[in-house]
Order: C-alpha cells, then sequence, then structure tokens
C-alpha cells in the first residue's frame, strides 16, 4: 500500500496549498490553547475548520484536528468541546495526546478515529499497545527519536497504523515533556501550546550579528553570514565546562528523511508527516508538491529521487536524524 | 520595478498626497481579504515600520481597531521591524515566499515585538493576496485587463527587451564611433561595426 502523505497547515490558505500541492491529509488546529502550535494569528476557527474538511472532502482528501496539549486541572471545557466540534464539523480524527481526552473522545464519539499525538512520547511497544487497548487508538505517530530498526519492531509487535516525521523540525526532547521552554518564559508548549512562544523572544542586530533572546536568556549570536535557526533554547548555544559556546541539544538543522522511504517501507510504516504548521503557505506548497512527485516516482519504480530543499529549511541543512542514528 | 518607481515618487510627496492613496489601497484590501483585517482590528494597538532596504523610504502600518498605512521614515519611532529588500518583502506580502525561510538566510531581519511581527505575518499569509488583481478596482476601466497584463508580463517584458536592443543598437553604433572621435585627437575613420550587444 503506498504511503499516506500527511501535510501541515497553520491557515486555510495554507490547507488548501496542501492539498492542492498533493497532501492526502491535513492536519491542523483550532485557535486556542488546546493545540501544540498556538502561535499568534495561526489556526483555524470553527467556521474556517467546517469550511476546510468541506474543501478537502471535496478532493477525497482527509482532515486531521491536533488537540494535543495537556488538558488544565479544573478548565476540561475547551479541551472537551474541541473534540466535540472536530467530530461535529467532520474531522477525518483527532490527534490527541492526554490520557483523559482519549477516553472523552474515546467514550463520547466511539466512531472518530483517534491519533496518537508525538506529544504523548509513545515511543515503545508497550507504551502504544496501552493505548491501543485502552481507548482503541488506530495510529500513533512516533517520536523522532527513534531508529528505523526500532520502528520495525515497534509496528510488528502493535499491529497500530504508524506515522513518522520525514520533513521539517527536529526535536530530539521527550515530547510532551520537554519544560526548558517553559523555564525560561512561565508559559509551556504542553499546556499553552507555545514553544518559545513570540512574545518571548526579541531579534536584537549587533553590528552584523543577529542576537536572539528567549525571556531573560541569550540563546544565540549568529555570525555575518550563518543561517539563523528558531529562537529555542534546544537550538541554542551554550558554553558548558569552561569550553567555547555550542551546539549542546542540537544544532539548527533540518529533517529529511526522503531517502530512507525504502527502509521506511519495509518497516512497516503507514503514513509519512511532514513538520510545519507555523511555516507558510509557500513553503508548503514547495515542500509538499517536491514529497507528492517523489513518492509517486517511488511508488512506481522503487527509486527515490534526489531533492533539493535546502533554501527552505532551517539552518539550510538538512540530516535523517535519528533514523539512521549511530550514536547512543 | 512598478513598486519602486512607486516608493521613490513617495518618497518626494508628502503625507497630503500619499495618505489619502494609502487610505484607500488598505480599504480595498480590507474588503477583499475580511479575516487577516479582522485579524489585524482584533490585535493591541502597535506600529510596524515595515521597510524595504532598497528604497528611500519606509511604510509605518498601524495595527489594532483601525489599520492604517502611511509611508514614513526609515527610523521612524515603531513597536516592531521588518526590514528586507522590496522583491522580498512583495513576495511575502503575497505569500510566494516563507518568512521563515528568508528569516533564516537572513535576507529578512525583525526586531522589537516578535509576537506582533508573527501575528501580522500569519494573518496576511492566511489570505491569497494578489496586489495586482486586488487593486485593480482602483484603475477603473482597466480592471479587467491587469490580470491579464501581469500574465503577459513576461512575454511583454521580453520582446520590450528585444525592441530596445534592435533600436539601440545603431544608435549604440553611432555613440561609440562619436565616443572614440571626441578621445582621439586625430580625426578616426568611420566605424563599420555593429552595435554592441545591450
Amino acid at each position: 500500500m503506498a504511503f499516506e502523505l500527511i501535510c501541515p497547515a497553520g491557515t486555510p490558505a495554507a490547507l488548501r496549498a496542501a492539498v492542492d500541492a498533493g497532501a492526502d491529509a491535513v492536519y491542523c488546529g483550532f485557535r486556542d490553547e488546546t493545540n501544540a502550535r498556538n502561535f499568534p494569528g495561526l489556526n483555524f476557527s470553527r467556521e474556517e475548520l467546517g469550511e476546510a474538511v468541506r474543501y478537502a472532502h471535496a478532493r477525497d482528501r482527509k482532515v486531521f484536528v491536533a488537540i494535543n496539549t495537556y488538558p488544565t486541572a479544573g478548565n476540561l471545557a475547551p479541551w472537551h468541546k474541541a473534540v466535540d466540534d472536530a467530530a461535529r464539523l467532520g474531522a477525518d480524527a483527532v490527534i490527541l495526546a492526554d490520557l483523559g481526552l482519549l477516553d472523552y473522545a474515546a467514550r463520547k464519539h466511539p466512531s472518530l478515529r483517534l491519533h496518537l499525538s508525538v506529544q504523548a512520547s509513545a515511543a515503545n511497544a508497550e507504551a502504544v499497545t496501552l493505548f491501543r487497548d485502552a481507548f482503541g487508538v488506530q495510529r500513533v505517530v512516533l517520536p523522532r527519536v527513534l531508529t528505523v530498526a526500532d520502528i520495525k519492531g515497534l509496528t510488528a509487535e502493535t499491529g497500530v497504523e504508524v506515522e513518522v516525521f520525514v520533513f521539517g523540525g527536529l526535536c530530539p526532547m521527550a515530547e510532551g515533556r520537554c519544560s526548558l521552554s517553559s523555564y525560561a518564559t512561565g508559559l509551556s508548549p504542553n499546556k499553552q501550546g507555545v514553544c518559545s512562544p513570540a512574545s518571548h523572544v526579541r531579534y536584537e542586530p549587533r553590528g552584523n550579528e543577529l542576537i536572539s533572546r528567549l525571556g531573560d536568556f541569550t540563546i544565540n549570536v549568529f555570525g555575518a553570514d550563518e543561517p539563523a535557526g528558531y529562537p529555542t533554547l534546544c537550538k541554542g548555544r551554550f558554553a558548558a565546562q569552561g569550553a567555547d559556546a555550542g551546539y549542546l541539544f542540537e544544532e539548527p538543522t533540518s529533517l529529511n528523511a526522503l531517502q530512507l522511504l525504502p527502509e521506511l517501507k519495509k518497516a512497516g510504516v503507514h503514513a509519512l508527516k511532514i513538520e510545519g504548521r507555523q511555516r507558510g503557505k509557500a513553503y508548503i506548497a514547495s515542500v509538499v508538491q517536491t514529497y507528492r512527485k517523489a513518492l509517486d516516482a517511488f511508488e512506481r519504480n522503487g527509486k527515490v529521487p534526489n531533492v533539493d530543499l535546502d533554501a527552505v529549511v532551517e539552518g539550510a541543512r538538512e540530516t535523517a536524524g535519528a533514523y539512521q542514528k549511530s550514536w547512543r | 520595478m512598478l513598486a519602486g518607481v512607486a516608493l521613490r515618487a513617495a518618497a518626494r510627496l508628502g503625507d497630503g498626497v500619499t495618505a489619502p492613496v494609502l487610505d484607500r489601497v488598505l480599504r480595498t484590501l480590507a474588503s477583499r481579504h475580511r479575516r487577516a483585517f479582522e485579524a489585524m482590528a482584533e490585535m493591541r494597538e502597535a506600529a510596524v515600520l515595515i521597510d524595504p532596504v532598497d528604497q528611500p523610504v519606509a511604510f509605518l502600518l498601524s495595527v489594532g481597531p483601525q489599520p492604517r498605512l502611511r509611508v514614513a521614515a526609515k527610523d521612524a519611532p515603531a513597536d516592531a521591524g521588518i526590514r528586507g529588500p522590496l522583491v522580498n518583502l512583495m513576495d511575502l506580502l503575497e505569500g510566494r515566499i516563507d518568512g521563515d525561510a528568508l528569516f533564516f538566510r537572513r535576507t529578512l531581519s525583525i526586531e522589537g515585538d516578535t509576537a506582533l511581527v508573527v501575528g501580522l505575518r500569519n494573518a496576511l499569509d492566511g489570505e491569497d493576496i494578489d496586489l495586482v488583481a486586488d487593486l485593480a478596482g482602483l484603475a477603473g476601466p482597466f480592471r479587467l485587463a491587469v490580470p491579464r497584463l501581469r500574465r503577459e508580463a513576461a512575454r511583454l517584458t521580453g520582446m520590450l527587451e528585444g525592441a530596445r536592443a534592435l533600436l539601440l543598437a545603431p544608435v549604440m553604433g553611432r555613440l561609440d564611433a562619436l565616443e572614440r572621435r571626441i578621445a582621439t585627437p586625430a580625426p578616426a575613420p568611420r566605424s563599420s561595426r555593429p552595435g554592441r550587444e545591450i
């Protein structure tokens, strides 16, 4: 069976761009703290989601709604309403992370397809089996820390559809549990949906250098001709034990696992995900179109074409990430 | 190119001339891109300096309940600033290029209130803005012709360049000869070589 291509959309225009460029499904979120890309001006109103679902369904494509932050104790209503509205508006699946919310969705909307968000950080067969048996989860989005061999083992053991990230930002952390941004800003990616909230980010030119700050922390200084990156602490440069400042957690580099399509196919992967709901529609159209062509070519003759997407990625560099890691 | 000419002209004109035009431009865009302008109206009152670094003037966009656009000095005080070459800013406005990619490449720089810039970028990127088509209404009877002109722009430009080269070739040949005559004390022989390629 052919890979399903899952693409991001932060706005209705981006959703149309993704569908028109060849996405099999588009994932998006509501304009509030119920999703992990709760950025200014981004995401969908209820009316817009309804229109988006109609647009996608008219072209035989799907819409998944990410409701993948963790509800605040004592204030479950926004998350419950998000699940109810996604079901009412005809979403093809909801992407959830929280145990309580999965339980709510499974009981209240038994016919609604449940996908486990990467925010749940389910990285082994035991965890995935639990979500499958307890809530009827039909697909898991795997964290970006597993090797292809890990994925193959997990797929065989659980029988759950597996979706993996193939392009875009990398996250080397235990997703859904990372507190770096919370520490620096007081706002949580996991509860308020804001990793490095723009309200706490500042860019300051200093001569030809560019300084990026998050909250009270200077997290990077980019040289005159050095490509810049996102202002996240995990991609900051830090000096440790007297050494020069360097990337301790992660370099500003983008994931591109296109050349691993044959291995991912053999590992039993069902769907390929492109990261970037915060990116503009031009980026979405370009990346989705490139991946669509590559996937079609791969399905036709088993060969993966070479593509160049360096111009649009963070750090202007690409990596196959942990899929091929040789370190521990 | 036209935008650059317009900006250079705007630099010479006062607010009394440019303000009514910009008000009309903004009203026209607001009527065609309701979602973006509603988002801008919901923002706190703030000013964003949009600075095409290769042009003599900048723009000050005020967001909040009553969005407003004005020609401004490049050092006009603002809550946030977006700087980049005009062509890239135009591409960004019309959604032809991704702002993050421009930022990564350091073609675009931002300063000040990052949330304001991100909110504005997302509001505009959520629209399918096409300045020529959007503002064609301002040109009255030319409304229908403008989109076609845009589609044909590349071909027309090529034709104009070709025509320019043909027309100028003999003139350039004569100019070359004239230059040589001026530069040479003794009378120079008439040039028989064809005009240089331009």
